[in-house]
């Protein structure tokens, strides 16, 4: 099966949007969610996901909480803020606009 | 918005700094572990062996020791860390060499302390806001302080009668209140039923609304109001707390109470709020206030209050928002100007109309008088104790640098094992910063006292400043920032030379590098600090040279042996009652034990009073001022006068007792004031008069006196008249000046020569003033010298201090001196072993290091030279018969700087002269 690299400067918004349906995700939880969302198409470098979590925690994004899985085990469970809602638009329409223009670009070529 | 964004953030980052680092790492890990397991698990079920699997998520997930880095790094710890370890290692090297830490923190000490103690009195006479509400909406109506006679007419208007006053306040609606003041007067002041003697307080008459245009309330009772402001309105006054505290012991019953004020029966009706000390920041603030309209009561035949041509008030004004103050000072000197037109129709002064303007000055500190006074003093203070300042950065840097130097082999170390040049700066910087705030903490309490000991010597002679030398948050956060600074500035050469080592330098020289320029960093420090020293010491010694002039000029009275008692009269003496009171009182000073003579009179020479009046000379008024605004001086005197004072008559004779009421009216006028208006003529036998030309013929001149100085004590000499004290004009065309010469027949001071200690005739003067009447009041007894010296707290305030910071930079440079020699003979031990092995003798090595360093105070010399040439351009008008080049000044700081340098170097040069050629040759 082919998979991709996650386009550069996405994550955040593919963390955040994890976060917006799932309400309270783990680490590997939220790696699953995006590659399924994405039908397994897209592919994390999984360890890049935690720093950008302490990046956005920094700046308020999301918050984290210590709680127990299914299976028992310790696990730090993630979840939005309001200002992290705000910020997943912000990054959904500065995405669609890219992409909008480089549809343009591809169509016109 | 971004603001606030950016402080949560850096909340966020600071809490979970204070959860311990260990557990915020176990917790990282915890996490990466369990994402690796749960992956691990998956790959696994999907058929992959337990190693494998582990393998192949660990591949995924990628390389967790770069990854927690990257998260160290995002919550900024790496910067945090390092600081943190650079504090520490700071701290350890600091502590590890204390007679290095004790000298530096010291030097700095002094420098910071010399500093934030100028700025304490920087803040609190020109920063700090009035304690009222809304300081920065209050304007003077002007920018000086000077008033009385002719005020509507100095171009540059201040002062207000109470007419033009109540003109200016209804005709100007940008104003919410418009309030009037005086200067303030004395006063003997008795609570009534009290069996303790009269106070001597100060009081100062207020418009109806002043309270409210200051936005100042009360601490108890009520403030005065427009409703006691009243023509006929009884006498009401408001007590200064500090009076109720200090000299009526808080007693709570004192609101309401009758007091008796300057003879007047007057309500206290109420107790201003504590740190209140009305509009100006100046020493001996009024203890009450009173309403202007009962002027009229306490001053009596003298009253200004109705005379429309009296320019007794000042005025200041709380502007509503929203008006810009140069469109308000337009429409203000519009009102002016039409005024003085309406009220002035003698052609002589309306051509002088347009000339005349008020300048709006903010009064958000107060009235701008003590503002002035004192900028030009601050600012040369300023000015001084920021080279002192300089010079100690110069010192410490230089410390450093030997500091650092020593250390090179282990900065090459630390290079070579990978540290970055910003870690090395960086580090360097936190030293020398730790060092600035060590020092700064000890310059705050070395600026508290300095603070203190200025405010004594800057007031000398008042009771009470509303100043606090105390540090205040402004002056703790300024204290703080030079230390900041100054840390920086110290720190920069050496950090910069550090960071420049290159790691198999210093490992492959061992610190025998024979190459002169390590040394020219420290070098070039000692020139400046030389050059920087020059300067302080020639102004230093300028000023001393101009205080001393000042206070050794020729006078023209003599001070030895003789008291000066200032006092009011009561204001039950009408003038039918003088003449008796001088004669009982001229009889019981005669008396005291002691006294040689006695004498009284308007005022004495420097107590800061004075008396000008334009003259008229055959039928002509003499109208333009003679020189800075001035007129000539008119003195009112009882015989003995100038034998009591020591000024010489040297042609005719004194005022003596046959001058009565019914002799002949006469004058003693002075050298120049025979010069000016006499000129090549013998003064002795023509008449002059005052002002209206009418009076030409009211005086005839019977002697000439020495010129005489009785305030500006830098000007010339100003011509001055004499009269007997109760001889009087007839009647003047103008009321105002009739009731101005009434006034002058009242003395104000009483002169004695003393035979013996002056001290022990203070008791027998205060006895004897009070047989003669009780309700006299004694303002105070001092020593004639004294009061001539009070003239000069200010000069002698500015040249002692800049004396003492002259010193202080002098030690300073010549400990840094001695510093840079010192270490570079220990520098140089193996090159001047060569030497003395090739055959240099031990008098030519002790030579080549003095010629060294007084080569380097040479060079610092020949650039100080012209800077303090400079230098001196600027405080040029500050200073009294001294030239700003003046020769002897310059060679004696030179010599002094030169001497000093001599005595620095003769140590280390002793020490290079005794180096044992084989033991230098051997040291590594």
């Amino acid at each position: 099966m082919q998979r991709d690299e996650i386009p550069p400067g996405t994550l955040y918004m593919l963390i955040l949007r994890s976060l917006d349906r799932g309400r309270e995700l783990h680490g590997f939880e939220i790696a699953r969610s995006i590659e399924h969302l994405s039908e397994d198409v897209l592919q994390v470098e999984e360890g890049s996901l935690y720093p950008a979590l302490q990046r956005m925690l920094i700046k308020g994004w999301v918050t984290a909480k210590w709680g127990q899985t299914a299976e028992n085990r310790r696990a730090r469970y993630y979840r939005l803020t309001p200002a992290g809602r705000r910020q997943l638009e912000v990054e959904i329409s500065q995405f669609e606009r890219v992409m909008a223009a480089i549809t343009r670009v591809i169509q016109t070529a | 918005m971004k603001l606030i964004e950016g402080l949560a953030e850096f909340g966020r980052r600071f809490r979970l700094l204070l959860v311990r680092r260990a557990r915020f790492d176990r917790e990282m890990e915890e996490e990466m572990r369990l994402h690796l397991e749960l992956r691990a698990r998956e790959i696994r079920e999907a058929g992959a062996g337990p190693d494998e699997a582990l393998y192949a998520a660990q591949r995924r997930f990628g390389n967790t020791l770069r990854l927690r880095e990257e998260i160290r790094q995002a919550w900024g710890w790496t910067w945090l860390e390092n600081s943190y370890q650079d504090v520490r290692y700071g701290l350890r090297r600091l502590r590890k060499s204390p007679g290095f830490t004790t000298v530096a923190v010291l030097t700095l000490a002094l420098g910071i302390g010399a500093n934030t103690a100028i700025f304490t009195l920087v803040h609190a006479i020109m920063l700090k806001p009035l304690p009222v509400s809304k300081p920065d909406e209050l304007w003077s109506l002007g920018d000086d302080q000077v008033g009385g006679g002719g005020g509507g007419f100095r171009d540059d208007v201040s002062s207000y009668s109470y007419a033009l006053y109540k003109y200016l306040r209804e005709h100007t609606t940008e104003f919410s209140e418009l309030a009037a003041f005086e200067y303030g007067f004395d006063m003997s002041v008795r609570r009534n039923g009290d069996a303790r003697p009269a106070e001597h307080c100060l009081g100062e008459f207020v418009s109806g609304n002043y309270f409210k245009t200051l936005g100042v309330g009360v601490f108890a009772g009520r403030t005065i109001t427009d409703a006691d402001d009243q023509p006929n309105s009884p006498a009401v006054a408001v007590m200064s707390y500090r009076t109720w505290q200090e000299r009526f012991g808080a007693d709570p019953t004192i609101v309401g109470s009758m007091f008796t004020l300057k003879g007047i029966p007057t309500t206290v009706v109420g107790i201003a709020p504590a740190g209140f000390f009305g509009e100006s920041v100046r020493a001996d603030p009024p203890d009450f206030w009173i309403p202007l309209n009962a002027e009229p009561l306490l001053n009596r035949e003298s009253s200004q209050l109705n005379r429309w041509n009296e320019f007794w008030l000042y005025a200041i004004g709380r502007l509503r928002p929203g008006w810009r103050p140069a469109a308000v000072q337009a429409h203000v000197n519009g009102e002016l100007r039409q005024w003085l037109e309406d009220n002035y129709l003698d052609p002589r002064y309306r051509q002088n109309i347009p000339r005349q303007h008020i300048v709006l000055t903010s009064a958000r500190g107060g009235t701008s008088w003590t503002r002035n006074n004192y900028a030009d003093g601050l600012g040369l203070l300023m000015a001084v104790s920021s080279l002192v300042l300089l010079i100690a950065c110069a010192n410490i840097a230089n410390l450093l640098l030997a500091r650092s130097t020593t250390s090179r082999l282990q900065t090459a170390v630390r290079v070579a094992l990978g540290a970055t040049r910003g870690r090395i700066i960086q580090q360097a910087l936190t030293e020398g910063v730790l060092l600035a705030f060590l020092g700064g903490a000890a310059g705050i309490w070395v600026a508290f006292n300095a603070a203190r000991w200025i405010l004594l010597l800057a007031f000398r002679g008042a009771t009470y400043v509303p100043i606090d030398p105390r540090p205040s948050i402004p002056v703790l956060a300024f204290a703080l920032t030079i230390s900041l600074l100054t840390g920086l500035i110290c720190s920069l050469i050496p950090g910069w030379r550090a960071a420049r080592v290159q790691p198999a330098d210093p490992m492959r020289g061992a610190g025998h590098s024979t190459r002169n320029s390590s040394g020219a960093p420290q070098k070039s420090l000692v020139v400046v600090q030389a050059a920087l020293s020059l300067v302080l010491l020639v102004g230093a010694g300028l000023l001393t040279k101009s205080l001393w002039n000042l206070t050794n000029q020729q006078f023209g009275f003599q001070t030895q042996g003789r008291v000066i008692v200032a006092i009011a009269l009561p204001t039950q003496y009408t003038h039918d009652r003088l003449g008796g009171f001088y004669a009982r009182l001229e009889q019981r000073l005669k008396e005291i034990p002691g006294v040689v003579s006695a004498s009284f009179s308007m005022y004495s020479p420097m107590d800061g009073r004075g008396w000008g009046e334009p003259v008229s000379i055959n039928g002509q008024e003499i109208v333009r001022p003679l020189r800075h605004g001035k007129w000539p001086w008119q003195n009112r005197v009882s015989a003995h006068y100038f034998e009591t004072v020591g000024t010489r008559i040297l042609r005719g004779r004194a005022i003596d007792e046959h001058d009565t009421p019914y002799t002949q009216h006469v004058a003693v006028v002075t050298e120049s004031f025979a010069r000016t208006f006499f000129p090549n003529e013998e003064p002795i036998g023509k008449y002059f008069g005052i002002e209206e030309p009418g009076h030409s013929g009211d005086y005839e001149i019977v002697g000439v006196a020495e010129d005489t100085k009785y305030a500006y004590a830098k000007d010339d000499f100003d011509p001055m008249f004499f009269l007997p004290l109760l001889q009087e004009e007839g009647a003047y065309q103008d009321s105002a000046q009739a009731a101005e010469q009434y006034l002058t027949h009242y003395i104000g001071s009483i002169q004695l020569r003393v035979a013996g200690a002056l001290e022990s005739t203070q008791h027998a003067i205060r006895q004897a003033l009070d047989d003669v009447d009780p309700n006299l009041t004694i303002r105070s007894v001092r020593s004639f010298n004294d009061q001539v010296s009070l003239n000069f707290t200010y000069d002698e305030l500015i040249a002692r201090l800049t004396t003492l910071y002259g010193l202080l930079a002098l030690v300073l440079a010549s400990i840094g001196l001695y510093g840079v020699v010192a270490y570079n003979v220990t520098r140089r031990i193996k090159e001047i072993g060569i030497r003395m092995a090739l055959g240099a003798d031990r008098n030519r090595v002790a030579k080549m290091v003095l010629r060294g360093a007084m080569s380097l105070i040479a060079l610092g010399l020949l650039i100080g030279i012209p800077i303090a040439l400079a230098g001196g351009r600027l405080i040029a008008s500050q200073l009294f018969g001294v030239k700003v080049y003046d020769p002897v000044v310059f060679e004696v700081a030179i010599a002094v700087l030169a001497v000093c340098a001599a005595v620095a170097a003769v140590g280390p040069a002793r020490r290079a002269a005794s180096i044992d050629p084989m033991q230098a040759l051997r040291t590594e």
